[in-house]
C-alpha cells in the first residue's frame, strides 16, 4: 500500500494512475495543524490497515492531485553519515548519525530555496528514507526491526557545503526546504528486500546518481537497531539511510531534480536561488573521488 | 514570571509567595489535544493571559514548592538547537565560525530525574551546563532588532554528552542524543526577569564539589546573534529551545550515584541524578585534559572557514 497526503489534507491510497480517498478511516484522529496530523495517523494505521485497504478497494479512483510530504513535519529527522561502500571494498566505517531540522521538509513538486549563505556548493543527495510507524527503543538488528516501520519513501538530503566548522559541521543540511520527502509512504510488504533497490537521481533530465541499496554499509535493520539504541523512535520519525556520493552534483536556480527508488516511487522538486549563483553542471568528480578515498575513519 | 511543569501533567506559575499556583485549567480554553499542547499554548497566548496570570501569581496561595514534584518545564520541544563551543573560555582568541547541531527532543529529563548512562563504550560522560533560550513565537529571518521580541524566556540546561562515540575526528554529536541526556529546569523564567542574558553566572556542582563556574559575558555569539543566525536557517516555533553552548573549563565526569546541580543565576537551580548499571568509574573533579584541549583549540577562526566535507 502507498499512503499519500494530498495538498488539501486528504489521506489517500496511491494506485496505478490515481488515488482513492481513505480519510474516513482516520476521521476520529484529532489534530491541530496539518503538519502534526501524520504522526497520529501513522500511530493509528497499525490497527486500521484492513479498514484502509477496504476503503481503497471500494472507493472511486481519482486523478492524482497535488501532494504534500507524507510527513510534513516529522517529530525527528535523523540522517546517517556516509553509509555506502561507494564501489570500494573498504571496511565498514564506524556507524554514525545526526539529526536535521524537522522544519526542513517539503513535499513533491515543492521548491528548494537556496539561502543567502556563502556555501561553496549546494549538493543533492538521493536517499532511501524510513518512516517510523510505532514507538520503539532498542530494536534488534534483524527483520523484527522492520515491524517499527510504517514504510519507505524517497528523500533528497539537500546539502550546503562549506558552512559551519570544517569537518564536523552538518549545519548546511538543516535549512528550511532542504529535505524533500515523498511521494508516498510505501508499506514494508511492498518492498521484499530493502537492500536490493535501485536509486537514481537526475537533474534537468541528466542522470547524476545511480546506485543500489545493496552497497549500503549498515543495512536498514542495522540503521534501526543503532539509532534506537540511542533514542526512542516515535511514529512519523524519518530516518535517511545515507547516500552514495558517486554522482553528487550542484543544484542551482531553475533546476528540476527528480529521484526514483524502484518500488518506492519518484519524487521531483524545483530549485530556486534568489541570488542566481552558478556552479559547474554535471557530476562533482572531486567530491566523488574524495569520498572513495574515505574509509579510514 | 516562573512557569513550571509539576505533578501529573500540570502547568503552574510560581506565585509571589513562592507557592506553585496551578494554571492548567486556565489553559483548557485553548482546547489542548494532550498535555504536550499546554506549554506551547501558554507561550503562544502569553500576552493575552498575562494579566490573569499576574493576578494569580500575586494572590499566591498555591502548594509549597516542597510539596510538588517538578518536571522539565519543556515537555517535548519540536527542536532542541545546541551551539557548538560558543565561549572564549578565558582566552582572547578570535571569534570562531558559528556552528550548531540538533539534539534529540525525546526522553527529556527535569528536576529530580535520573540520567541513565547507556551501555555504549564512551570515553567519558560529561556535564555541560548552559543557559537556554525558549522561543516565544513562530519566527524566520529575524533582524537584530526583532530578535529579542521572539524570545519567551530562559531555562537552565545540562547538555549531557557521551564522548568518543561515532566517527573519530568528527566530534560526533549523537553522544548527546541518548534518551534522558537533555536536562531542563527548574522552570522557565520569562524574559522580563532577565534584563541582560549576557550577564548570567552558570555553575555545576557534582556531589557538592564545584565544577563549572562561568559567566555568559564570555559568550562568543550573544543571544541576539544566535536568534538572527538560526532563524535565517530554520523556522522557529513556540517552545523550541536554543541552548547557547557551554564553557568547557570545568567539565567533569558524570557517573553512577552522582547528584549534579545546574544553576543559572536569575533563572534557577535544579538537580539531576545519574545511574549507570555498569558502575563505570572515571576520575572525579574537573577534566583538565578536556579543558586544556578546548582552550588551545582556536581551530575554527572565522577567516579560515572554507571547503567542507560531505556526509
Amino acid at each position: 500500500m502507498k499512503l499519500v497526503l494530498t495538498s488539501d489534507d486528504r489521506l489517500a491510497v496511491l494506485e496505478d494512475g490515481g488515488i482513492v480517498d481513505v480519510s474516513e478511516a482516520f476521521a476520529d484522529v484529532r489534530y491541530r495543524s496539518a503538519a502534526d496530523r501524520m504522526p497520529r495517523v501513522l500511530a493509528a494505521l497499525v490497527d486500521r490497515r484492513q479498514r484502509v485497504e477496504d476503503l481503497a478497494r471500494r472507493g472511486q479512483s481519482m486523478p492524482v492531485p497535488g501532494l504534500q510530504a507524507p510527513v510534513p513535519r516529522p517529530p525527528k529527522v535523523i540522517a546517517a553519515f556516509g553509509n555506502y561502500r561507494e564501489g570500494s571494498d573498504r571496511e565498514r566505517q564506524t556507524q554514525d548519525m545526526f539529526l536535521e531540522s524537522p522544519d526542513s521538509v517539503i513535499g513533491p513538486d515543492g521548491t528548494v530555496v537556496l539561502p543567502n549563505h556563502q556555501a561553496s556548493i549546494f549538493h543533492h543527495e538521493a536517499e532511501l528514507a524510513l518512516v517510523i510507524g510505532r514507538r520503539a527503543k532498542d530494536l534488534p538488528a534483524d527483520d523484527r526491526a522492520l515491524d517499527a516501520l510504517a514504510g519507505y519513501t524517497c528523500a533528497i538530503d539537500v546539502s550546503a557545503r562549506g558552512l559551519g566548522r570544517v569537518g564536523p559541521s552538518r549545519i548546511g543540511k538543516s535549512f528550511d526546504t532542504f529535505t524533500p520527502l515523498g511521494p508516498a509512504i510505501v508499506t514494508v510488504d511492498e518492498v521484499p528486500d530493502p537492500q536490493d533497490l535501485q536509486v537514481t537521481l537526475a537533474v534537468n533530465g541528466e542522470m547524476r546518481q545511480t546506485y543500489s541499496t545493496a552497497d549500503m554499509e549498515y543495512r536498514v535493520v542495522e540503521v534501526l537497531a543503532f539509532i534506537s539504541s540511542y533514542m526512542t523512535l516515535v511514529p512519523g520519525d524519518v530516518i535517511l539511510c545515507g547516500t552514495n556520493h558517486q554522482g553528487l552534483g550542484a543544484v542551482q536556480d531553475g533546476d528540476r531534480v527528480e529521484m526514483t527508488i524502484e518500488r518506492v516511487g519518484t519524487l521531483a522538486v524545483s530549485v530556486s536561488d534568489p541570488l542566481k549563483r552558478e556552479w559547474p553542471r554535471g557530476v562533482d568528480q572531486e567530491t566523488a573521488a574524495r569520498q572513495r578515498a574515505v574509509g579510514t575513519s | 514570571m516562573r512557569i513550571v511543569a509539576f505533578d501529573e501533567q500540570r502547568i503552574g506559575i510560581v506565585g509571589n509567595d513562592e507557592t506553585v499556583v496551578d494554571i492548567t485549567d486556565v489553559l483548557q480554553k485553548y482546547e489542548p489535544l494532550g498535555p504536550e499542547d499546554l506549554l506551547p499554548d501558554l507561550i503562544t497566548h502569553f500576552d493575552e493571559l498575562k494579566p490573569e496570570l499576574e493576578r494569580m501569581a500575586a494572590a499566591g496561595g498555591g502548594t509549597s514548592l516542597d510539596g510538588v514534584r517538578l518536571h522539565s518545564p519543556l515537555t517535548r520541544p519540536s527542536k532542541i538547537i545546541c551551539l557548538m563551543g560558543n565561549y572564549r573560555e578565558g582566552t582572547d582568541r578570535p571569534l570562531q565560525v558559528l556552528d550548531l547541531f540538533f539534539k534529540s527532543p525525546e526522553g527529556i529529563s527535569g528536576p529530580g530525574d535520573t540520567v541513565v548512562l547507556p551501555p555504549h563504550q564512551a570515553d567519558i560522560f560529561h556535564h555541560e551546563a548552559e543557559v537556554a533560550v525558549v522561543i516565544g513565537r513562530e519566527a524566520k529571518d529575524l533582524t537584530a532588532a526583532e530578535a529579542m521580541d521572539a524570545v519567551f524566556g530562559y531555562v537552565a540546561f545540562n547538555d549531557v554528552s557521551a564522548r568518543g562515540l561515532g566517527r573519530s575526528g568528527i566530534n560526533s554529536f549523537l553522544g548527546k542524543s541518548f534518551d534522558t541526556f537533555a536536562a531542563f529546569g527548574p522552570w522557565i523564567v520569562t524574559k522580563d526577569e532577565i534584563p541582560d542574558p549576557q550577564a548570567l553566572s552558570i555553575t555545576v556542582d557534582v556531589n557538592g564539589e564545584r565544577r563549572q563556574d562561568y559567566s555568559t559575558s564570555d559568550m562568543e555569539r550573544p543571544v541576539t546573534e544566535l536568534m538572527t543566525y538560526i532563524s535565517s536557517m530554520a523556522t522557529l516555533h513556540p517552545g523550541d529551545v536554543i541552548c547557547c553552548g557551554t564553557n568547557h573549563q570545568g567539565l567533569g565526569s558524570m557517573q553512577d550515584g552522582d547528584a549534579v546541580v545546574t544553576t543559572v543565576s536569575g533563572v534557577g537551580s535544579f538537580t539531576i541524578h545519574v545511574r549507570d548499571e555498569h558502575q563505570r568509574a572515571w576520575q572525579r573533579g574537573v577534566d583538565r585534559e578536556t579543558a586544556e584541549r578546548v582552550k588551545a583549540s582556536a581551530q575554527h577562526p572565522v577567516a579560515a572557514a572554507s571547503g567542507g566535507s560531505a556526509s
